[in-house]
């Protein structure tokens, strides 16, 4: 039984919460397969995207899964907004729920926005990412995607390599893999990945070729320029040759281990250039399964909330 | 081929051990093939070290090759072999060169240049920041690669906390130690010499002890945060031992001292001028006497030289116009016999341990350090007995700025073997074949 109004952060959900997702997002990605799509689920529904940070996939992707479930969508842009006329981010939000929005998708650099807006708003929000702190539909699509190559999560070694200690991906990703019952090991630089991360249920493993070599999923990571003027790393071909995922790496451990990557990713740093659309690399079926995941968490937010 | 050596009669010294044994040590194709009683070998080529002292070779924590850029002050070859006549086996360069030691190209090349030099194994400390700049880490997985086997940047203290706090954790990923050099420049800008009565009166402006204790607090504090292994150098200051006796053994940290710091306080400065001029400053009494506490309790557990050549001409004219640095590294032995041994502070054991067993422990050199059959044959014969006075017209080193010229000494090396080859006999450095 599906009992939130908001998806806010992995951490709110149940193992059943993530399994119901996952079993309805299964069906959408079939859905995806045939063209032409049609689907008036969720017609005369609104969803309003407010983007604060830039975004390609996920903006796009909730776009796309609205807009398939038969939704008015609609993009908030910050450019031009009554923000930049000096309107509270408080009145800017109230403003635009209160032209009835039924969902508001939020994308904020502040971690915990999504809860506070829970807080006052009167419509189901989804958070599309909060700062350092969650990506839940990340997490979902990355779910989907391995269970559709593996047929099943739990049991499965992941390895997150990177940028752990900024990253709301690592975080929602290895929150919801723990409580479907796989093993995460976070890997990177030291400085990049903390003690403290192992609050997640992960091991810490180094150096990066062993942990690569104990998975059977590398989860990569991207690497922002900015981590290298904060100081965490020296140099991108230090991160690159070092911490980054190369084919003599792959090779080297070569049994059935497959790539993924929320994307956008820097080629030839945390990635080699060629791994991006080797066999092994799931990039491509994560984007794919992130429409269908997107258009199920709406479906359940619209429908099986109103139950309550 | 190179032929078989026989040390004989010698008095062996093994640190690892804390003993002493009476007997002959046979070297054959660079590593120690046995050591026994009574070896006797006709090939091979004799050293009779009746009275000497045979121990594994000593291991040079700190000293300043100045190659690339100052190459009129010293180059990899006169400071190996300044090393060889000084007993130093092995010795870790600092990258406070020009350009310094921070990019991996620079450091390989040197790397190669220093391999082709026999006198002594010279090792490279990496820059902690680029440029020694103290702002932004250098590439350490790089510069490990090619061939540092520490980080420093010495000659300077690292500004940025932050910067040390991420470079402790970074580099603990490629296991590279830090060896700090404490000073709050700051604090000791525009400082010739110890902050006191003796600098009031002369009329400069001095450096206080807290430039030093300030900078130990806060990377002691740093280091036991993170976790890094981390090595202080050239204590100066009472403060400096005081905080690290009380922190020891909760952080993988050490720490050395210089025979000049331990022999001459800033009283001495007036009488004996320029030579004196040295960073971190000659001190008090009272510092000295710390120091000594220090090595005697091992808080202090490495013995290293801070060999820091200059020419003639940057030692010239007034005090305050005066490069800082003491030239040191023929004479480091004998003085720390002078200053530890006859002093009583610590025994021959314990002074093989400071300059041989634990700096090869430091930097995980794991068959230096030790005599023992299957190590690699670096060995140093000291005489214990005999005295020579310092004359620095006979160093080896560029460097002639040495406070201690005339100084009578006893404890000098009298041989070298490095990888198995004799590159020093009889207190010269030997050119071509020993035997």
């Amino acid at each position: 039984m599906w009992i939130h109004r908001h998806l806010t952060g992995i951490c709110h959900l149940s193992k059943e919460d993530i399994l119901f997702i996952l079993d309805r997002a299964a069906y959408w990605r079939e859905f995806l397969e045939h063209s032409p799509k049609l689907s008036n689920a969720l017609s005369g529904y609104s969803m309003v995207c407010l983007f604060f940070e830039p975004s390609t996939r996920t903006r796009t992707s909730f776009e796309m899964a609205g807009k398939l479930l038969g939704m008015h969508v609609i993009n908030f842009s910050l450019e031009g907004s009554s923000l930049e006329k000096g309107e509270s981010f408080r009145d800017t939000v109230r403003t635009i729920a209160r032209m009835k929005a039924d969902v508001l998708v939020v994308r904020h650099r502040t971690s915990g926005i999504p809860e506070y807006l829970a807080t006052f708003l009167p419509c189901h929000i989804v958070n599309a990412g909060d700062g350092l702190r969650e990506h839940p539909t990340q997490a979902l699509l990355d779910l989907l995607t391995l269970r559709r190559v593996f047929g099943k999560i739990e049991g499965l070694r992941v390895a997150i390599v990177g940028d752990i200690l900024h990253s709301r991906v690592a975080r929602s990703l290895a929150l919801a893999l723990r409580k479907l019952g796989s093993e995460v090991i976070v890997s990177g630089p030291p400085t990049l990945v903390p003690k403290d991360a192992e609050a997640l249920g992960a091991t810490r493993v180094f150096p990066v070729e062993k942990a690569v070599q104990e998975a059977d999923v590398v989860y990569l990571l991207r690497i922002q320029r900015e981590r290298q003027e904060s100081g965490y790393f020296p140099s991108l071909r230090e991160y690159a040759k070092f911490f980054g995922l190369g084919e003599e790496l792959l090779e080297e451990f070569q049994r059935s281990v497959v790539i993924m990557h929320p994307g956008p990713v820097n080629r030839g740093v945390e990635i080699a250039y060629s791994l991006v659309e080797h066999k092994a690399s799931l990039i491509e079926e994560q984007v794919t399964c992130g429409v269908a995941v997107r258009m199920a968490v709406l479906e359940i937010l619209l429908c099986e909330g109103k139950v309550r | 081929m190179t032929r078989r050596i026989l040390i004989q009669r010698g008095t062996l010294v093994l640190p690892d051990r804390r003993t002493f044994m009476d007997g002959d040590v046979l070297i054959e194709n660079g590593r120690i093939a046995r050591i026994a009683k009574g070896i006797t070998d006709p090939q091979a080529c004799i050293i009779d070290a009746s009275g000497l002292l045979v121990g594994p070779g000593f291991v040079n924590l700190h000293v300043h090759f100045r190659e690339p850029g100052e190459e009129r002050k010293e180059t990899l070859e006169t400071g190996a072999r300044a090393a060889a006549r000084g007993g130093f086996t092995t010795v870790l360069a600092m990258p406070n060169t020009s350009p310094p030691l921070d990019n991996p190209m620079i450091v390989r090349a040197l790397a190669l240049k220093a391999r082709s030099i026999t006198f002594t194994h010279i090792l490279f400390a990496g820059a902690i920041s680029r440029g020694c700049q103290g702002k932004e880490m250098a590439e350490y997985g790089l510069l490990k690669e090619a061939g540092v086997v520490a980080l420093s940047d010495d000659g300077a203290s690292v500004e940025s906390s932050r910067l040390l706090y991420l470079a402790f954790q970074y580099a603990q990923y490629f296991d590279l130690p830090f060896i700090l050099h404490e000073e709050d420049q700051e604090l000791s800008r525009d400082g010739h010499m110890h902050e006191g009565t003796v600098a009031f009166l002369l009329g400069h402006k001095g450096i206080p002890r807290v430039a030093e204790d300030s900078r130990m607090a806060r990377d002691i504090l740093l280091a036991l945060n993170t976790g890094a292994r981390v090595h202080f150098t050239h204590l100066s200051t009472e403060m400096s031992v005081t905080l690290l006796r009380f922190f020891k053994g909760k952080a993988p940290l050490s720490a050395d001292v210089t025979p000049h710091h331990l022999l001459l306080t800033v009283e001495d400065v007036p009488r004996l001028g320029n030579s004196t001029k040295v960073k971190p400053p000659l001190r008090e009494k009272r510092d000295v006497e710390a120091l000594k506490a220090g090595v005697a309790e091992g808080v202090i557990d490495i013995l290293a030289s801070d060999h820091a050549p200059h020419a003639p001409e940057d030692k010239e004219g007034s005090f305050a116009d005066a490069a800082f640095g003491i030239a040191n590294l023929e004479v480091t032995v004998p003085l720390y016999v002078k200053a530890l041994v006859e002093e009583g502070v610590i025994d021959w054991i314990e002074l093989w341990r400071k300059l041989s067993y634990n700096p090869a422990r430091f930097l995980r050199l794991e068959d230096r350090g030790i005599l023992a059959e299957g190590k690699v044959a670096d060995i140093t014969i000291l005489d214990p007995q005999t005295e020579w006075e310092v004359d620095v017209a006979q160093f080896e080193s560029k460097g002639k700025n040495c406070p201690f010229q005339g100084w009578s000494l006893r404890g000098w090396p009298v041989y070298t073997i490095v990888g198995g080859q004799v590159v020093m006999a009889e207190r010269r450095v030997v050119d071509g074949e020993f035997c």
